[in-house]
């Protein structure tokens, strides 16, 4: 039915009207709830095939990620960096940048934020908080700024460019918690602890839910507010037609590098949040895989604001359920990575047109490295 | 697969269609059509913007399905279930929008998709085998070529040599001359002949009647989803007589041009040079316009109009020269451009437009950044589509729903929505790029109207086109380009088709000079 309207053939047959997208958006909450009970059943075999009760491992799963305050506080503290990096990739997404870095920018968001916070030991902790908050995204935007700039100067695919940066990251970090960051005491590469002053104190007594992960609600603020502006919208519209957006006078560097630079931003945040609120120090693995689950919720979120966050919340209860099954029933977290997979896997398929729609240009460049754009 | 094989011999009538019908909601696009395609003709289809032509192309072309009715292929009975399926049965339909895949060559694109093709792609088979297709047919298809670096003309035939080297006993061309000049059209008659004369027959689908004397041996006349005529001989018909059944209103094809008065210059474009490795550039171009004046560029397709278009609105960066609106130079800048009242209309409705965007952002798109309405920096929705349907009304865009998506409008509703978008307020120039292509009449006269009223209105307009008959209708003055350069110049009262048709073709004293 797209495609014949879409050549122009019938005059005026089928407009959208709000019932189709009302139709729209009941379909793709009911395929989306369908994936979820998809990935939930191919699980229940798996486990069935290694001998547990499926019931009693799902059963352990909810509770071990809404039962409790405790798990409540596990799920939320790991739904808010996912739902925090999901929307800066989205708003990189929307205008059409496939970043795949966040995962880097976080890694050096913790350093930016670990540096900060130490040479404001002696502030008061309204001033070394806040600052440290600043390090972080500024370290993060640091990060992407290279990518971006060569984005926009020489038209280098950010895809590339970005992954590789996140392999410094990695460098850098292990060196740093190796060499000079590293305690003269201590065995394993780690940081010295948080300065005290700086760090994020606990909402709830007994949980890991800390104060920061307050910045999420922040930050979905600012997404949607940021998609309902008048910048938003250029940049949306660049993201759909990247010529009519220059012809209209959007400038296609701002818009690379502001939006690249925003999704270093939010991600240098989650490396300030995991430093100062959850690990109190920093470590190698300080970005655990927030940043590449980041990128997976805004996908599976459809770079909307309300999307991102339930795929988030998704992504942190199945995380927090999957670790407490493991320490009450034995039964392996890897079970809940198979889960995190199929969904993943089971959205691809379900946005693979959108998703290969955002991309085209991206791979057309690919074949195009090297052969043009001097 | 339940039709016959594409190798099976060709007996049979090529195409018979019985009693087709098929509706869209409420809108009844094809009523017990009847037709019939015998062998070895070029069958010309010929109809309004929404008459039915591409639905029923589709139809045979198995990519839907129709309500009633029934078809047979070669004598057999034809009941495809798919595009895929009808391509397997030798029926190919090449579209008005190519589907080459970009990124990809000539030879990589034949491959791709193709039954039986082998698992591993064999680039010197594949190349060997475009080579032999393009000699076959007197072409220069360039197989390793990105089809991204090739001409629109040049990706047809590729598009056309392809569903021949795949088989094809039964060719479709949806308007496929819409975007080509008048020599580029000449090749694809000379091939579409030639491929008549192999035994392909041809549907040929298009709202050109000039060029079906030449080319068509029948013609069928679709109005309002019924068949008005059916299978005249096109060389004893009255082209006349058959526009009027087209549309039933025969004086929309006559051009009433307003008397406008002359202003001063309000378009200055002085040694204007652009080098570019896309496409072609431009070679040291100097004209002024007037205020009210109409100005045509005409030239074959691929000779540096894109270049010209995107240096007067300021998107691309000048090697040399300046471009003045009102003595402000807008060079290299597409948002002075719109700031000195610059209105352009893309050649591309799928450029010009944001297809998956709602009919209030489009029309709205050119405040994009300006903080108009807007609050705090928040765009106020219900300000926008209260704008927007006032804009969509002015403009006779249908339906004037702000949510509708762009991409749901026919073709000359977008072009009245880009329209709407660029001329809301009167432009101090208009660069208006192709602004009647592949328009219907209704729509057609809708976008001239909108030139004269900018002219009307004061500005400069500068009418670029492939369409002598475009040019011919607006403009008050001509300029000819060839490989970028101004090969001839002269007021439409001395428009002949050997002059214009010498210089589009490069064959005067200045363009020996320019492209030697």
């Amino acid at each position: 039915m797209a495609d014949v309207v879409a050549d122009g053939d019938l005059d005026d047959v089928r407009p959208t009207t709000p019932a189709d997208e009302e139709r729209r958006l009941t379909t793709s909450l009911s395929t989306s709830v369908l994936a979820v009970l998809i990935a939930l059943v191919i699980g229940g075999l798996i486990l069935l095939m290694s001998g547990e009760n499926p019931l009693t491992a799902y059963s352990a799963m909810v509770d071990g990620a809404f039962g409790s305050s405790f798990a409540l506080g596990e799920t939320l503290s790991r739904a808010a960096p996912l739902a925090i990096v999901g929307y800066g990739t989205a708003v990189a997404l929307r205008a059409g940048l496939i970043t795949i870095g966040a995962q880097g920018q976080v890694v050096a968001g913790a350093i930016g934020a670990l540096l900060t916070a130490q040479f404001f030991e002696n502030a008061p902790s309204a001033v070394a908080i806040p600052a440290a908050a600043l390090g972080g995204a500024l370290f993060g935007m640091a990060w992407v700024l290279i990518p971006a700039l060569l984005r926009a100067r020489f038209n280098v695919n950010e895809i590339l460019s970005t992954l590789l940066f996140t392999e410094f990251a990695a460098l850098l970090i292990e060196y740093l918690l190796n060499n000079p960051l590293k305690p003269p005491t201590a065995i394993t590469p780690q940081s010295e602890p948080y300065p005290k002053n700086g760090i994020l104190g606990l909402v709830v007594d007994g949980t890991r839910f800390h104060f920061g992960v307050f910045a999420a609600f922040a930050i979905g603020i600012a997404f949607v507010w940021w998609i309902r502006s008048d910048r938003g919208f250029s940049y949306d519209l660049y993201g759909e037609n990247p010529s009519l957006a220059q012809s209209l006078g959007i400038s296609s560097n701002r818009v690379i590098i502001n939006s690249l630079l925003i999704s270093g931003a939010t991600a240098g945040l989650v490396g300030w949040m995991q430093a100062a609120g959850l690990l109190q120090r920093v470590y190698v693995q300080i970005a655990s895989d927030i940043g590449f689950f980041g990128l997976v919720v805004a996908f599976l979120g459809g770079a909307t604001a309300g999307g991102v966050l339930v795929a988030a919340l998704l992504f942190g209860a199945l995380q927090s359920g999957g670790l407490a099954m493991q320490s009450s029933e034995g039964i392996p977290a890897s079970l809940s990575d198979i889960i995190q997979a199929l969904l993943l896997l089971g959205f691809s398929i379900r946005y693979a047109p959108q998703i290969i729609r955002l991309t085209r240009g991206v791979m057309a460049n690919f074949t195009l490295i090297g052969k043009r754009r001097a | 697969m339940n039709s016959e094989p594409g190798a099976g011999p060709a007996t049979g009538t090529p195409l018979s269609v019985r009693g087709i019908s098929r509706r869209f909601g409420s809108v009844q696009a094809l009523a017990n059509v009847d037709f019939t395609l015998e062998s070895g003709e070029i069958h010309a289809l010929v109809g309004e913007n929404g008459a039915g032509k591409s639905t029923l192309a589709k139809i045979v072309a198995g990519s839907i399905r129709s309500d009633a009715g029934s078809m047979s292929l070669f004598g057999q009975p034809y009941e495809p279930l798919s595009r895929r399926e009808g391509a397997a049965a030798g029926v190919a339909h090449v579209r008005q929008q190519l589907s080459l895949v970009r990124g990809l060559t000539v030879a990589q694109n034949l491959q791709l998709g193709r039954p039986g093709a082998p698992a591993v792609f064999n680039a010197a088979a594949a190349r060997a085998e475009v080579e032999r297709w393009s000699d076959e047919f007197a072409l220069s298809v360039p197989a390793e070529t990105l089809v991204d670096d090739m001409p629109l003309a040049v990706r047809q035939q590729a598009e056309i040599l392809i569903a021949v080297a795949w088989g094809a006993r039964l060719l479709i061309l949806d308007e496929p001359s819409s975007a080509l000049g008048p020599l580029e059209t000449r090749a694809l008659i000379a091939l579409c002949h030639r491929l008549r004369a192999e035994g392909t027959p041809i549907l040929y689908i298009s709202h050109r009647l000039p060029e079906l004397a030449e080319l068509a041996d029948r013609l069928t006349v679709l109005r309002a989803g019924r068949v008005v005529v059916e299978g005249a001989d096109v060389r004893a018909a009255d082209l006349r007589e058959v526009a009027t059944l087209m549309i039933g209103d025969v004086t929309l094809l006559e051009v009433n041009r307003p008397e406008i008065e002359r202003g001063s210059t309000r378009l200055r474009v002085s040694d204007l040079s652009i080098s570019s490795t896309q496409e072609v550039g431009c070679y040291g171009l100097d004209f002024e316009v007037a205020g009210g004046e109409i100005l045509g560029v005409v030239g074959i397709a691929g000779n540096g109009q894109e270049s010209l278009a995107k240096a007067l609105t300021g998107q691309v960066k000048l090697s040399s020269g300046h471009v003045l609106v009102d003595e402000v130079d807008i060079s290299g800048s597409a948002r002075e451009a719109i700031a000195a009242g610059v209105a352009h209309l893309h050649e591309d409705r799928s450029t010009g437009l944001a297809a998956a965007f709602s009919v209030a952002d489009n029309a709205t798109a050119r405040y994009a950044g300006s903080r108009k309405f807007t609050r705090f920096g928040v765009r106020l929705p219900d300000k926008i589509a209260r704008h927007a349907r006032e804009l969509a009304e002015r403009f006779q865009v249908r339906p004037p729903e702000p949510t509708a998506k762009a991409s749901s409008l026919s073709g000359g509703n977008q072009q009245k929505l880009m329209a709407a978008r660029e001329l809301e307020k009167n432009p101090t120039v208009l660069v208006a790029h192709g602004p009647t292509k592949g328009l219907d009449p209704e729509a057609a006269k809708a976008m001239r109207d909108r030139c004269f009223a900018a002219a009307q209105a004061g500005g400069a307009v500068v009418v670029i086109s492939a369409d002598l008959d475009e040019v011919a209708d607006l403009a008050h003055r001509v300029i000819v380009l060839y490989r970028g350069a101004v090969t001839d110049a002269f007021p439409i009262e001395d428009m002949t088709s050997e002059r214009v048709g010498a210089a589009m073709a490069g064959l005067t004293e200045s363009a020996g000079a320019t492209s030697g």
